[in-house]
């Protein structure tokens, strides 16, 4: 018999993984200081027990509510979050105009938690997501286009992607990825096999049907307005990106994926070609220093990384903040620099892995909804990281993302730590033991070779009347006399009942009268079996 | 302090970066295929009508001779729960010379076998009436029984325990 494969809860692996991510993030934060002034902050009690207090909050609801879910998305994210604090700390310390960003990061910090926790208690299953995909989509618009609003959209670094609210500024677009990735996977689960369908062929390749083609249309002028008006590269490339690669997992046609990337071509050079602001990017990816002053901040993430070297300065002992931005956007440049390629490669392959950790949910995932949620919102957040590493360390143009988890900001804050809400709760319900676990011992009658029972005469000849042959459920437990043991009861004679283990066991090669069985000769060793005795389990 | 000192905390921290990764790495591999659940834990489960427990990882054995079994238990039956240490064979049946006397209507005097070899346990049929079954194949040879294997007499389903 194949074993059943089901998954340990292993929460004693995340509280040691925990630890150790408390460990390592406070660790940066202590070798700042050390490493400047040779001698513990006078804070640092208060930065261990809020970083850790996080941390052990977190594992006992996720104790509480979902035991089963993913051990390593926690450990790996509170990791992230522990350094990028540290990181924004350190900077603070050089930067006279706003010295306690760290402070304000750690709060925005314990409000994500806070929202975290609330979707851990709130949403038991991720199902009730599925309801309303066309009201998602709706407000993930709404959410992407709120900045374009006169009053409380503002323009902010040359990206209009913020809108103001009394004193606090809030990026939408944040929110509207997990809000649309969602949106898609619900959307995608019940279209799918229609935008599966081919249409032509072309160059071998099976094209979609051109009234298919509705959908991803929308997607990619969305996401020129969002170049256009938002001129935000970045979120334009994420969120046509996301709906792409959501297309082509639902579908399994590569046709769409290719079709994608030929639209973002399109829409990207026609962009390149119209607007300026693209153009500078495009200039500042290849070729910097054409123009210094304009491109200053990329060619500073580059010498701050060079002179990290391969080891890096050590923790407070660099000169990040010559970049500017550096505590958000250039966050990994200033990591690059302090930890060197070791450590920056290590966070992004602590990102890897959270990707990772994502996919494997969507692999696991019984139904297609949870696949097509978790591999969205792994996806999101692999490109998300992937453009905006990409762009510092100039391996791509530079776009206008965060950096989940490291960068300040409070809206990227909140709306990733949604997301690992959301795999926590998609990642317990796909590891967690199926409900419909067998109740009855795994016995499959189908293997059972033919065999004789044994009918007490006694018992049962006075009354041989021919059952209805709809119901031979009714007249076979008729046949048997045996009383209910306590505890074990004898199957109810409904004829409904398709699980009854004594209709089943006698072959049906005992005539289709379905009279009493007839004792037949049987072996020496089964003659003391008078009738066998049925068991249910409660 | 010296730049020994800070050089070593420096190595130190991303050793320690990597090494979190690493153990990163290692839980996903103990992960990657999940648990084991061994046929007679889903029939104890059935019997206790409980969901499987997340008990301890049971892997597959590697060595033999250090992973042998010792008891046989019935899991589920009309003895469910009754165990029966191994030794160095064991002779089921319903018989009153069997070690594993079995009240089951299927099960014949002399039913089957366990016998110890080099390689571990191995269940045999004695001619049986009803038949020996091994994880739900009737066995017509001795077959070798483990821990992850389900023996099935009639009604009666045995596995082996550490």
């Amino acid at each position: 018999m194949a074993a059943l494969v089901g998954y340990r809860k292993r929460r004693g692996v995340e509280l040691f993984m925990l630890v150790l991510a408390v460990g390592i993030g406070f660790a940066g934060y202590v070798l700042i200081h050390l490493n400047r002034d040779a001698k513990l902050p006078a804070a640092w009690p208060w930065a261990l027990a809020a970083l850790a207090g996080v941390g052990l909050v977190l594992h006992l609801v996720v104790r509480w509510r979902t035991p089963y879910a993913d051990p390593l998305i926690l450990p790996l994210v509170l990791l992230l979050n522990g350094t990028g604090l540290a990181m924004i700390h350190r900077l603070d310390l050089d930067d006279s105009r706003a010295p306690h960003s760290a402070e304000l990061q750690l709060t925005w910090l314990f409000v994500a938690v806070a929202v975290c926790i609330a979707v851990l208690i709130v949403l038991r299953d991720y199902q009730v997501l599925r309801r309303y995909p066309y009201l998602l989509f709706l407000a993930g618009l709404v959410l992407l286009m709120l900045p374009l609003l006169p009053v409380i959209g503002q323009e902010k670094n040359g990206a209009r992607i913020w809108i103001h609210l009394g004193s606090y500024s809030f990026q939408p677009a944040e929110l509207a990825k997990i809000v649309l990735v969602i949106a898609f996977a619900s959307y995608l689960v019940d279209k799918r096999e229609v935008l599966a369908l081919g249409g032509g062929r072309f160059l071998g390749l099976d094209l979609p049907r051109a009234r298919d083609l509705g959908p991803i249309l929308v997607m990619w002028l969305v996401s020129l307005a969002v170049l256009i008006f938002q001129k935000d590269l970045g979120t334009s490339l994420l969120f046509f990106g996301l709906f792409v690669m959501m297309i082509y997992v639902a579908t399994e046609k590569p046709s769409w994926a290719i079709l994608g990337v030929l639209m973002f071509l399109i829409g990207a050079y026609g962009a390149y070609l119209s607007f300026g602001h693209v153009q500078s990017r495009v200039s500042a990816w290849l070729d910097p220093f054409s123009n210094y002053d304009r491109n200053y901040q990329v060619i500073q993430a580059q010498f701050g990384i060079a002179w990290g070297g391969i080891f890096g300065t050590g923790w407070g002992l660099g000169r990040p903040n010559l970049t500017p931005l550096a505590k958000s956007d250039f966050i990994s440049a200033a990591l690059g620099e302090e930890l060197g390629v070791t450590g920056l490669m290590a966070i992004i392959a602590m990102y890897g892995l959270l990707v990772a950790r994502g996919l494997r949910a969507a692999l696991g995932a019984r139904d297609p909804f949870g696949k097509l949620i978790s591999a969205g919102l792994a996806f999101v957040f692999a490109l998300q990281v992937f453009a905006i590493i990409g762009g510092v360390t100039r391996l791509l143009p530079l776009t206008g993302l965060t950096t989940p988890y490291l960068s300040q900001g409070g809206s990227s804050l909140v709306a990733n730590w949604l997301l690992v809400a959301l795999l926590l709760v998609i990642t317990h319900q796909i590891r967690k033991p199926a409900p419909e676990l067998p109740a009855q011992p795994v016995v499959s009658l189908a293997a059972d070779t033919t065999q004789v029972i044994q009918v007490d005469r006694a018992a049962s000849s006075p009354t041989p009347r021919p059952a209805p042959p709809s119901s031979p459920d009714d007249e076979l437990t008729e046949a048997v006399p045996s009383a209910p043991t306590p505890g074990r009861k004898v199957s109810s004679p409904t004829p409904s009942s398709p699980h009854d283990e004594l209709t089943e066991a006698i072959p049906s090669a005992h005539g289709s009268g379905r009279t009493e069985p007839s004792p037949t000769p049987s072996s020496p060793t089964d003659a003391t079996a008078p009738v066998p005795r049925i068991e249910e389990q409660p | 302090m010296s730049d020994l000192v800070v050089l070593g905390l420096k190595l130190g921290y991303l050793a320690l970066l990597w090494l979190f990764i690493g153990f990163v790495a290692n839980v996903v591999r103990t992960d990657l295929f999940g648990r084991k659940v061994p046929a007679a834990e889903l029939a104890q489960a059935a019997v206790a009508a409980t969901p499987t427990p997340a008990g301890r990882p049971q892997r597959m054995p590697r060595k033999v001779s250090k992973r042998l079994p010792t008891t046989l238990k019935v899991t589920s039956g009309a003895q469910a729960g009754v165990t029966v240490p191994l030794g160095s064979g064991i002779l089921i049946g319903r018989s009153g010379d069997c070690q594993l006397i079995l009240d089951d209507d299927y099960s014949s005097t002399r039913h089957a076998r366990l016998t110890l070899t080099p390689s571990g346990y191995q269940v045999e049929d004695l001619g049986s009436t009803n038949g020996t079954f091994v994880n739900n194949q009737r066995i017509s040879t001795p077959t070798p029984f483990g821990l992850d294997d389900t023996l099935r007499i009639g009604r009666t389903l045995m596995s082996v325990e550490r």
